[in-house]
């Protein structure tokens, strides 16, 4: 703090992917409710014609909020943290600057490429690996590319020690690739016989050996997507906004290791009922059940960083999104393996139960994580007062209230029809047609639809807040801010 | 001792990558070879089943049909025989689904007709009132790619020797011919012209008849193969 | 055919209790050696809070490269 007003750290970056979050957010979501108004309300699927359908839109609703949201918040506050907490500047090195730009804009000729071959139905098929050969090949770059601003930056850092959130944004990159490398193998068919189309792939795998392969990569993807970065991002914006240091140090590095090991193991309950071997199946299901415990490592963690600091949870909107969170978190953490025990897998499997648990980890733990971040970020980026705490407030009950909504319809709903799947009649004959098990549902899916929108219109309200922060926030000098983020009323 | 790892990112970064590759290892590989035996018997799919599996693909019937009947009493009551996974051993990628908005389908051919599913892809609640499944009336003017699908089966039939051209039930005759380019369209014209006569679709016979395949009729094709 | 199974079911067990044991050896290792005084975990749960570039790092990470604080010039961009 003495002669060198000269060094700061550069968020160029950072805020091309905060740009992009917001982008994508609003595209997935606004998809994601149009889907779910479609099954209550079928006469939408022909809003768009052929292409409108919710078949055609649901690979562009899961591809758009996790490659496109996901990522690009992951990507936003790794080009924020990383600096921080490695205490070097991107401004130290214009080739991990070049390398950075070159990283955002690639990504975003994928994502367009992306959204367009979607819309077309040129798809592998695979679920959340639907992109065809060519786009693989340019993710595979994007991805080196955020491997070498990673490790660039590792290169000229200062602290020596990494400290918990490089951890995890390691552990993201490596995780992913590997993941993604190999679930994604396919052979071109034009290049190997001449005929047909050039953009089309036939599996490495077969049958049974992809369905391993794929769902190996779709929970770990999940692993290593939406849970290990988020954690990245808890386990530096918890803190920095509440000013309290870690609770324990040492129960983080606990948590890691233990979470890198156990979570590998429980792709296999995806398959359960199936094919597979037995062992393998109760394998699966009992390591899902130990997942519970590194895995609340992390929350336990976070919540007694909290510990005696609670009235900041009244006073501070941001601190009520992470622990919120990071509750949610504990929850799903918590359903997941529940889902997996064998007997409530046999209801659970194919129903509406699944997408509710997907969404209360993605719509609680994910998407308000990132929220935060950004909230936390918009200031020190724009060196602007945020703009509006009452907006922050409104948008997070209202969230809340759609997250309710959404998961206790999915629940209700899905067990609902798992039972009466099974469900027989005096004689031991099947109860129900299986339209029956659709009507019934009607009324959660006009539910959770309503779930659905309440959580975009927060979505709204968080863009708008960020855009009116940047076009006219107060100004503030962003590298003095101490650690509780900045808001007008 | 542990502390080193976290100040030397190199290692940090290989600890890590052990750790997540061992469960892979252990999960999948051994698995391989067996898994991917198919069943005594098991045909390959003709030239104008995989169009239809493409067409399958494209409009993304997985979004809400499953191909996987598990061994429950109220599953094979619902849809038959639980499924066996050297069933699936031609399938490039597997269809199995995660998601049961609407049925099972690894059976379907055995339930449902031609006729039948003309009248429900063109508009579902004109069979099944109250129907929550898309119409897909555009499928009876698109015209499926046959070209791709044979590349798709030559490609599988070179790389992981997939019996076309074979007697696979060794009653001396081929059972599933590819051939050229130009002998597997005509075999595929034939089969479609087949399930056009099944069909009262003006424009799709026309179509039949003119030498173009229809999205329709290859997406049928596919579900009466799936038995 | 079958032998693979076998050694599938080895190497698991094994490698799990072998990755147990670590875990637990690493609860172990930590706590000791900061009762001991070999080393304080907890403060680089610091490192979050003081991360302003002209913050001292809690332990540098080489002789030559010091913190900004000690440098005299560093390349301004913007
Ligand atoms: C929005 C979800 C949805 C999508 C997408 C969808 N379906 Fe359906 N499908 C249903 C529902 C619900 C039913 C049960 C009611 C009915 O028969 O219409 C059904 C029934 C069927 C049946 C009858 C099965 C039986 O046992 O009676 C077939 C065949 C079928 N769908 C094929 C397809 C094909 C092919 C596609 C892709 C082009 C597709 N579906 C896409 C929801 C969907």
């Amino acid at each position: 703090m003495q002669n060198n007003a000269a060094l700061e750290y550069d968020y160029t970056i950072a805020k091309m992917f905060v740009f992009s979050t917001i982008l994508f957010g609003i595209v997935g979501m606004v998809i994601g409710t149009l889907i779910a108004a479609q099954l209550a309300f079928p006469e939408l699927n022909y809003l768009l014609g052929e292409y409108g359908t919710f078949s055609r839109l649901r690979p562009l609703h899961t591809n758009g909020v996790i490659f496109g949201f996901t990522l690009s918040g992951i990507w936003a506050t790794w080009y924020y943290v990383g600096q921080r907490v490695l205490k070097v500047s991107m401004a130290e090195s214009p080739f991990l600057m070049a390398i950075g730009k070159l990283h955002f804009w690639l990504y975003m000729l994928v994502m367009v490429l992306a959204v367009v071959t979607l819309l077309m139905g040129i798809t592998a098929s695979k679920e959340y690996a639907q992109l065809e050969w060519p786009l693989d090949l340019l993710v595979v770059v994007v991805w080196v590319l955020w491997g070498l601003s990673i490790f660039g930056l590792i290169g000229i850092r200062r602290e020596k020690t990494l400290y918990i959130s490089m951890w995890y944004y390691i552990a993201t990159f490596l995780g992913i690739a590997m993941l993604y490398l190999f679930n994604n193998m396919a052979i071109p068919t034009q290049l190997v016989t001449g005929y047909g189309s050039w953009l089309h792939s036939v599996s490495m795998y077969a049958g049974t050996n992809d369905a391993l392969v794929q769902w190996w990569y779709g929970h770990n993807a999940v692993a290593f997507g939406f849970t290990v970065p988020i954690i990245a991002m808890i386990y530096y914006f918890l803190p920095k906004e509440s000013g309290q240091a870690v609770y324990s140090y040492k129960l983080s590095l606990l948590s890691f290791w233990g979470l890198m090991f156990v979570y590998l193991w429980a792709g296999g309950h995806h398959l359960i009922y199936s094919t597979v071997p037995d062992w393998m199946q109760s394998m699966g299901s009992v390591f899902s059940v130990v997942l519970i415990l590194p895995s609340w490592g992390s929350a336990i963690n976070m919540l007694l960083t909290m510990k005696g600091e609670w009235n900041q949870l009244t006073e501070n909107p941001l601190i009520k999104f992470m622990v919120l969170a990071s509750t949610f978190y504990m929850l799903s953490t918590l359903e997941g393996p529940i889902q997996s025990i064998k007997s409530v897998n046999a209801i659970a499997h194919f129903t509406d139960w699944i997408p509710g648990h997907v969404h209360d980890g993605v719509l609680g733990w994910v998407v308000f994580m990132i929220m935060a971040a950004i909230f936390h970020m918009a200031p020190r980026l724009f060196n602007k007062e945020l703009y509006s705490k009452s907006l922050v407030e409104k948008q997070f009950w209202l969230q809340t209230t759609g997250i309710v909504l959404y998961f206790s319809s999915m629940w209700i709903a899905g067990i609902t029809q798992g039972m009466m799947w099974r469900a027989v009649d005096e004689y031991g004959n099947l109860a129900y047609s299986f339209i029956d098990t659709v009507t019934v549902l009607h009324p959660y899916y006009t539910i959770r639809a309503v779930g659905g929108l309440l959580y975009l219109i927060g979505f709204f309200m968080f863009a708008y807040n960020i855009y009116k922060t940047f076009a006219s926030g107060k100004e503030v000098d962003g590298s003095t801010l101490q650690n509780k983020t900045p808001m007008s009323a | 001792m542990f502390h080193w790892l976290e100040e030397r990112p190199f290692f940090f970064a290989v600890g890590v990558f052990v750790v997540i590759a061992f469960a892979g290892l252990i999960e999948i590989l051994p698995n391989f070879a067996q898994a991917s035996r198919p069943i005594e018997g098991l045909k390959p799919y003709s030239v104008l089943e995989i169009a239809g599996k493409e067409v399958y693909k494209k409009d993304n019937c997985i979004a809400c049909h499953s191909q996987l009947i598990r061994p429950f009493k109220s599953e094979t009551d619902r849809y038959g025989m639980y499924s066996l996974s050297g069933e699936y051993a031609y399938d490039r990628p597997f269809l199995w689904g995660s998601k049961r908005t609407g049925p099972d389908l690894h059976r379907v051919g055995n339930y449902r007709t031609t006729d039948w599913h003309e009248n429900h892809m063109w508009e579902p609640t004109s069979v099944v009132p109250n129907s929550i499944m898309p119409a897909y009336k555009h499928m009876f003017s698109n015209i499926a790619d046959i070209e791709t699908a044979y590349a798709e089966a030559l490609t599988v039939k070179n790389v992981f020797n997939v019996p076309y051209d074979q007697d696979i039930n060794g009653d001396g005759n081929v059972d599933v011919a590819l051939g050229s380019w130009e002998d597997a369209r005509a075999q595929a014209l034939k089969e479609a012209e087949a399930i056009a006569a099944d069909m009262k679709n003006q424009d799709v016979k026309d179509a039949v008849a003119r030498g173009e395949i229809p999205e329709i009729v290859a997406i049928i094709a596919y579900m009466n193969r799936l038995k | 055919m079958n032998d693979i199974y076998e050694y599938q079911g080895y190497a698991y067990f094994f490698f799990t209790v072998f990755l147990t044991l670590i875990l637990y050896g690493y609860i172990i290792h930590l706590y000791r050696s900061e009762k001991k005084g070999i080393r304080d975990y907890e403060k680089y749960g610091k490192m979050a809070l003081d991360d302003e570039i002209t913050d001292k790092p809690i332990e540098e990470k080489s002789e030559q490269k010091k913190s900004v604080d000690d440098t005299d010039e560093k390349p301004k961009e913007q």
